[in-house]
This record gives structure tokens, C-alpha cells and sequence, in this order.
């Protein structure tokens, strides 16, 4: 990986804000300032080193099981040599200074917090590092070649002196921050590219009950509220009976929200959930009240067999292909909505004071939860103090840019004197939307005499996830939605003819992305009808996908879990299946094998193999590899989100039937690849290849192609 | 007695409500926010805690059931099974956002001091009631089963 030394010169009034600290840094000019004021400064930096050595690095990346805290920190620790276990992790400010490089806000999704950190923050820790060490050689009178760093110390190589980092501070404040410092070579490394485990501070606040979720927060004279949240979609309130609700104990407040939802202050949040009980309200539900999933399943349908949809992708001659071919094959799937269920229910604390605020949540989307705050507060967005917290995972939820949980929080807190925390219950995640949409697909392939794949053709069919959001402008083009093209349009096999259309239907039930987005339905309709075509075609389904693809990335991955699956000397009485794909610039190629048994199936190995172009920490991508797999297999099998009169029939985990000990395969093994190309993400490319792999495994095991979710058998 | 003990601490309760259920009685009386909401139902078991050495689940448990008891949450530094876990769930690296966590590890505490010795269907059986959408299943029972072997 090159150094983009221009872009770092460019961005030096930002960068170099983050050299130093316990003191401020300018924004202009080249010389660290002490900020006199104060001990210990409001950060406007990535690494803060205080006197007593105590190093903090400041995080825009958010942490919600993915491994982004431990995986940007041991980048910057590798740089500054700073004693790992001792680093402090504080989630960082809203500043611009933290924005995605090139983009113009904090957010952490897309798989991308390690791939688009990580050179900058391996930059400050290394120029960071340069100049501790050109301070104690000044100190030492010593060539800077004769002091070396370990564990936050420099140390004099000929006298063995060492002085720690902390004690440098005064020493490096007006020095001129160094440009164009060399980064580390790969020997050099002492913990990118090695099995770390996740950061011991953060582990064992999470073994102990003491890491804070935004449903810890608590301060002075803090109130909790309990929502009565519609149940059809687009219901309006007509008018509703607290009479019994406001005398319940600890009961402070009822109000109405602008968002047609009602909402109970209370003392305690029990209290809140036992009076929002007794609110009867009377709605107007609308016309969505007559509309239930077989409604829904074929407005979908009716649009799948319309030929006069947008255009995603058309070239060469699909219709001569199929004329010619000498096999054809084609399905049709079913993709029902999804809700992501984070273990951790939704909420948002917010403490409206006059002109000020403060909120406290955690959240994928500082800055726009921030602004919205503001927006909806009739605040500037600097006069909103935001503090984020770990989250109780995600897998989207809390990267909503509707921001309907923070929106909620500011309504109810909205000219209150306390601050209030708004939590929602596992009834309203479930039945309230901003689920991953319905999915209706067909496929058609064909293949050649000498088994080459000669043409492609798929419509997809379903709710956009951006139009009506901030995202819409550059996600929503030409009628199509760009999550509908990830993985449909980009597979990785030469086949030169093609018809991809897709629709976006409107609907009032909201959707949101769901961890690898539109991969969860592409990566199933492609690598399902390939492997249609290969069996067809009478060839294995590994052999089939290297015959027709060029990128020896891909050939390396599916060369890798044959090897390691045994693949050519499958076991008899079991079902083994094949998928691969490449979500978010990482290529995943699975080998699964399951055990069909009493109408019901058991996943027993998962071989896989991936290709992150380089692995900062093969640990951390084992550990979301292994997530992922047992994520995907909830949904597979199980859990759904089906409508009955306009509402959501499931309501909690009893219905909506989520992934369990029992349903975790016996065996996961995780081999990478470091083809050294562009880095990739890892937080969600383990599970588009998981949905597809699991419908080839149960054609080979039962000789039928189960192609609608979740896949009962019988 | 108006009072229960929490991992070895005694807190007077006497003006809680009798119904009111015991994660509520941490989380927002007592502000103990280790123990976690979940589900509410008792199906995610994310509120898990040991009431006289026995897991429960603290959302479906009214106070009045605890009164005089001893309860152990994921807060307690001393409990000689929870330590045990401890150990083995940093040696392989279990938690990822951490949140069903707590409940888990109090959960195979009270699964240890059932069953000192119990074999991987038995750790499965007694684990299925904890939801870990994180999906660190595998290690879980890879760290129970290493305190199993010692």
C-alpha cells in the first residue's frame, strides 16, 4: 500500500490537529499550541498522551461487535509503538476532522471503518512517534538513528535510558510537525497482520456488566419513556384515552409526538411500559389496513413479469443466447422483510437545556443524528453535545438515515426539563419497521456445448432503500436503486449477454439496509443459478464457476474450500454447496455441508476461505466470518416478517424466530488469503455467500431447489 | 425484610413495588445496569442472573421473589464459576458488541454449578436460551467446554 503523501499535506491543518495532546492544536499553522485553559482539552485530535503516559485514541469509528475499535487502534499503536494493553479508547466527538475520508460526514457502515482509516490513522501514529523520538535524541544528544520506541517509551539504544512518551509532551508542543513521515514496513509490524485479540479493556468491560450501551446511560433526575407506536403502516392517531394511564404510578407526562406516536414519561421505564398499556387509542389505519403478505408477495410479482422495467444492465443478444443455448435454466425467488433485532432494543437519550442539548445514544450516524437533534430542536448542530456509545449490535438498525429512534428521543424531550431516555420495546423493533424489503427475483441462464455461460437475464423486484432519504440523490437513478445492482450487476463470471432490469415499488412499509444490504438477495439468485447451470451442464459446480470466470482472486478462493472441503471426495448421505462472492471490495467463498435428517436440516461444516486483500487482524476476520455464518442461518431458516392487515403478524422472539446455539454449525474454519490487492471490508462479506451456499446444499442432499426464505423443508 | 442482596450487597427495597420485576429493580432503581433488557418475555435471556445460584431470567422474576435472596449478576468480581468463564471467554476471544454477553456468561455459571461436568448437548440445551445475534455460538461453547475440561 503507497502513502498518499499530497493527500496528507493537503489535509495537514486536519491531520496535524491530531498529533499531540493534553493540549490543543491549531488548525492552521504547522506548531502544536498548549491550550492553557485547561488540563485536559475538549479533543480536537486522534491520540491524547498526558503526562502520567495514560495514551487515548479517539474513535469515529463505532463499535458494535464488528471489531472496528480494536482494528483502527492496532493500527495506530503498531505506528506509535504505544503499550497495547494500556491504550484508552474514547468514542470520538462530532468533528469533521473524523468524517470517512471523501465524504462529508462521521458514519460507520459499508464494511469500510478499517479500509478508509487506516492509512490516515497509521500516519499520525508513525509522525507522531517520529517526533517523541526526535525529541528525547535531542534530549539524550544523540543521533535520532540511536533512540528507538517501545511500549510508549523512547529508549537510548547505547544507554538503555528510557523516557516515557508522557514526559516528551513539553518537548514536541512547538515542534514542527514532520511531513512525508515513512510508515512501517510489514517486518516492522508488532500487531497489524497478527491474531489480536479484541482489546483487553473492552473485553473486560464487556465479561463484567460495565461497558456502557446508549440503554446505560443515566443522569441526574433522567426520566424514561415508553412509546405507543402504530401497528398498521402510515396509521394516523384519531384520537386516544389516557384517563387510567396518567394517574399509574410514577406516570409524569403524556404527549402526543408529531410522528403519530404517543409517548409516557414516567420515573422508571417499567412504569412508562405498564401506562403506555392502558392508553387505548383509537387509529385511522388507511387503506394499508386491507393489505396482507399474499397482497404484497404479488404486487411484487406482477412487477417481476412486466418487461417494460428499468434497465440495469443490456448487451450483447440474450434472446439468440437462449435460442441457441444448449441448456437453459431458471427460477424464481422469495426474499420475505426482515428485521435486523439488534440484542439491544432501541433508544436514544436527549436532555433538551434552552439553547443547548446533549444527547447520548449509540448510533451508525453521528453527524446526522446530531444535525437532526438540532434540526428538530431549532439548534445550531454545534449546540448539541453528542456522546456515542457501544452499541448492542446493529446490522443496519442504528444506521437508519430516517433516523426514526433519535427522532422519537428529541420529540419526547423536546421543551422537557429532564433529560429523558426513550427506549423502545422488543414488540415495536419487530413489528415497526425498517426492515430489509421483500425481494422478488427470476433468473434465466444459459450455457453453451462446451459449458460456457452465454447469457444472463434477472429482474428484481423491491422497495428502495433510499428514496424519501438524504441518500436518495446520488443512491437513486433511473428508477433503480443502487443496492439493487451490488452483486447482480457486478458477479465476477464472462458471460456476454445480459438483461437485467429491476423495480422499485411504493409501499408505506419502511425499509432499511440489513448487513451486506443488496448482497443478501443478489448473491443467493446468482450463485444458485450458476450452480443450476453447472448441474445442467453436467459439470462440477467448482469446475463449472473456474471455467467461466477469469479473476484469479476468485479461482484462488474456490481452489482453497475445494481443497479444504475435500470437495472432489465429498462424503456420501450428506448435501454439500458452493457459493461465492464479493460484497464491499472482500471476495468470501464458502463450502458448506448439511445434514438433511426428520424433515429439518443441520449445517455441520462451513469451510471458507477469504480474500480482504490484505488482513489487519486474521483474528477479528475469523471471529466476523464465524458471526456471519450464524447470523445468515436465523434467517434462513427461520425468521421472517409476514402482514396481516397492514401490521406485522410477528411480535417478538418467540415468533420471529432468530439464530440459537442448536442451529450453530459443529464447525467453522476460516483460511485468508492476502492477495496484497486493494484492502476490503469484513464486517458484513460473510454473509451474501451463506444465503446461496445453503440452497446448493440442500439440492445436492434432497434433489429439490429451495429457493423461497426462510426454506422449511417438506 | 424489605431488602434482597446483590452480589454480596445489601439494598433496601421497601419502596420498590412488589411487582415490579427484578432487572428493573437493578437497571433503573439501583441504577446496576450490567443485566441488560432483551425481549421482556424471558426468551433472549439477556437478563440472565443467578437468584440462590440458580439462572433466572431477572425480566419475568417479580421482586417479591427475591426478597432476603441472593442474587449474583454479571457485576459480581467474586463468583467462582463466573471467574472461571471469565478466563476462558477472554482466551478465545468470545464477546463482539458484548451486550447478550453478561447474560450468557451468568447463564453458564448456573449451568457449572448444576452440572460441574456437563457434556456439549448438555451445554447446548442449557445455552439456547440466550440469543446472541453476534452469532459467537461457536466460541461460546468452546469456552464453556474449556472450564468443563479444565
Amino acid at each position: 500500500m503507497t502513502l498518499n503523501r499530497r493527500e496528507f499535506i493537503k489535509n495537514s491543518a486536519l491531520v496535524s490537529a491530531s498529533f499531540v495532546i493534553g493540549f490543543n492544536l491549531p488548525t492552521k499553522g504547522m506548531a502544536a499550541k498548549v491550550e492553557k485553559k485547561k488540563e485536559v482539552i475538549e479533543p480536537n485530535a486522534f491520540i491524547k498522551i498526558e503526562p502520567d503516559n495514560k495514551i487515548t485514541f479517539y474513535l469515529g469509528q463505532v463499535e458494535m461487535g464488528q471489531g472496528a475499535y480494536t482494528g483502527i487502534a492496532m493500527c495506530i499503536a503498531d505506528e506509535l509503538d504505544a503499550k497495547w494493553e494500556e491504550i484508552i479508547f474514547e468514542p470520538a466527538p462530532v468533528k469533521d476532522v473524523f468524517n470517512i475520508p471523501g465524504m462529508p460526514m462521521m458514519l460507520t457502515g459499508g464494511s469500510m471503518s478499517i479500509k478508509t482509516q487506516q492509512q490516515r490513522v497509521r500516519q499520525v501514529g508513525a509522525t507522531l512517534r517520529y517526533m517523541l523520538k526526535t525529541a528525547a535524541a535531542k534530549k539524550w544528544q544523540v543521533r535520532t538513528y540511536d533512540v528507538t520506541t517501545k511500549d510508549s517509551f523512547v529508549i537510548n539504544k547505547r544507554t538503555k535510558e528510557k523516557l516515557s512518551y508522557g514526559s516528551l509532551i513539553g518537548d514536541i508542543q512547538d515542534m514542527k510537525i514532520p511531513q512525508d513521515v515513512k510508515l512501517k514496513e510489514k517486518n516492522e509490524f508488532n500487531l497489524m497482520g497478527k491474531r489480536v485479540k479484541r482489546h483487553p479493556i473492552e473485553v473486560e468491560e464487556k465479561i463484567t456488566g460495565t461497558a456502557k450501551f446508549g440503554i446505560d446511560v443515566r443522569l441526574d433526575d433522567m426520566k424514561y419513556a415508553c412509546l405507543v407506536q402504530p401497528r398498521v403502516f402510515g396509521a394516523k392517531i384519531k384520537s386516544f384515552d389516557d384517563s387510567k394511564a396518567k394517574n399509574m404510578p410514577g406516570v409524569l407526562k403524556i404527549k402526543q409526538l408529531p410522528n403519530q406516536k404517543i409517548a409516557v414519561i414516567a420515573d422508571y421505564w417499567y412504569q412508562a411500559k405498564k401506562a403506555s398499556e392502558a392508553i387505548k387509542v383509537v387509529w385511522d389505519n388507511g387503506d394499508f389496513e386491507k393489505i396482507s403478505n399474499d397482497d404484497l408477495i404479488k404486487i411484487h410479482e406482477d412487477y417481476l413479469n412486466k418487461e417494460d422495467l428499468p434497465v440495469m444492465k443490456k448487451d450483447g443478444d440474450v434472446s439468440k443466447a437462449f435460442d441457441e443455448a444448449f441448456k437453459t435454466v431458471e427460477a424464481q425467488y422469495y426474499f420475505p422483510y426482515l428485521a435486523h433485532a439488534p440484542m439491544e432494543p432501541l433508544n436514544c437519550t436527549v436532555h433538551h437545556k434552552g439553547n443547548k442539548a446533549f444527547m447520548s445514544v449509540g448510533g451508525q450516524f453521528q453527524t446526522l443524528y446530531r444535525a437532526t437533534c438540532a434540526k428538530l430542536l431549532g439548534l445550531k448542530p454545534e449546540d448539541v453535545e453528542y456522546y456515542n456509545n457501544y452499541l448492542g449490535s446493529s446490522f443496519g438498525r442504528r444506521a437508519n438515515p430516517s433516523a426514526d429512534f433519535v427522532i422519537d428521543a428529541v420529540y419526547v424531550a423536546s421543551n422537557e426539563s429532564w433529560p429523558v431516555q426513550t427506549l423502545w420495546t422488543r414488540e415495536d423493533d419487530i413489528k415497526m419497521g425498517y426492515f430489509r424489503p421483500m425481494t422478488v427475483d427470476k433468473a434465466k441462464m444459459s450455457v453453451n456445448k462446451d459449458g460456457k455461460i452465454t447469457a444472463f437475464k434477472a429482474t428484481v423486484v423491491n422497495q428502495s432503500l433510499v428514496k424519501g432519504t438524504p441518500f436518495e440523490g446520488f443512491m437513486f437513478k433511473d428508477g433503480i436503486d443502487a443496492t439493487q445492482r451490488e452483486g447482480l450487476e457486478s458477479h465476477p463470471y464472462n458471460i456476454p449477454s445480459h438483461d437485467l432490469k429491476s423495480f422499485c415499488p411504493d409501499l408505506p412499509i419502511s425499509t432499511l439496509w440489513l448487513r451486506s444490504v443488496g448482497h443478501t438477495t443478489s448473491a443467493p439468485v446468482v450463485e444458485n443459478i450458476v450452480d443450476q447451470a453447472a448441474i445442467a451442464s453436467g459439470i462440477d459446480p467448482i469446475d463449472f464457476r473456474i471455467k467461466n470466470m477469469n479473476n484469479p482472486r476468485y479461482i484462488k478462493l474456490l481452489e482453497n474450500v475445494a481443497k479444504q472441503s475435500n470437495w472432489y471426495n465429498r462424503e456420501k448421505n450428506s448435501g454439500y454447496g458452493v457459493a461465492i462472492a464479493e460484497s464491499f471490495g472482500s471476495i468470501v467463498a464458502y463450502v458448506i455441508k448439511i445434514k438433511v435428517e426428520n424433515n429439518d436440516y443441520k449445517v455441520q461444516n462451513v469451510w471458507a476461505a477469504v480474500d480482504c486483500g490484505t488482513a489487519i487482524n486474521p483474528l477479528g476476520i475469523e471471529n466476523q466470518i464465524e458471526g456471519c455464518v450464524n447470523f445468515t442461518m436465523g434467517y434462513i431458516k427461520s425468521a421472517q416478517i409476514t402482514f396481516k392487515n397492514g401490521a406485522v403478524q410477528q411480535n417478538n422472539f418467540y415468533d420471529y424466530e432468530v439464530n440459537r446455539i442448536t442451529d450453530a454449525p459443529d464447525n467453522i474454519k476460516v483460511e485468508i488469503i492476502n492477495s496484497g490487492e486493494k484492502m476490503g471490508g469484513i464486517g458484513e462479506v460473510g454473509v451474501p455467500p451463506m444465503f446461496a451456499a445453503i440452497i446448493n446444499a440442500l439440492y445436492d442432499a434432497t434433489g429439490k431447489r429451495y429457493t423461497n426464505f426462510p426454506i422449511k423443508l417438506g | 425484610m424489605n431488602a434482597i442482596f446483590i452480589d454480596n450487597k445489601k439494598y433496601e427495597v421497601k419502596d420498590i413495588p412488589q411487582d415490579t420485576p427484578v432487572l428493573w429493580v437493578f437497571r433503573d432503581h439501583l441504577n446496576l445496569t450490567g443485566t441488560k433488557f432483551g425481549c421482556g418475555l424471558g426468551m433472549c435471556g439477556a437478563c440472565t442472573v443467578m437468584l440462590d445460584n440458580q439462572a433466572i431470567r431477572s425480566c419475568q422474576t417479580p421482586l417479591s421473589d427475591a426478597i432476603g435472596k441472593n442474587i449474583t449478576t454479571i457485576e459480581n468480581k467474586e463468583d467462582k464459576e463466573l471467574n472461571s468463564l471469565r478466563v476462558a471467554w477472554r482466551e478465545y476471544d468470545v464477546a463482539q458488541c458484548g451486550y447478550c454477553q453478561g447474560g450468557q456468561l451468568v447463564n453458564a455459571a448456573g449451568l457449572l454449578k448444576a452440572n460441574s461436568k456437563p457434556n456439549e448437548q448438555e451445554i447446548k440445551d442449557a445455552m439456547q436460551g440466550n440469543i446472541c445475534r453476534c452469532g459467537t455460538y461457536n466460541k461460546i461453547l468452546t469456552a464453556v467446554s474449556s472450564v468443563v475440561k479444565g
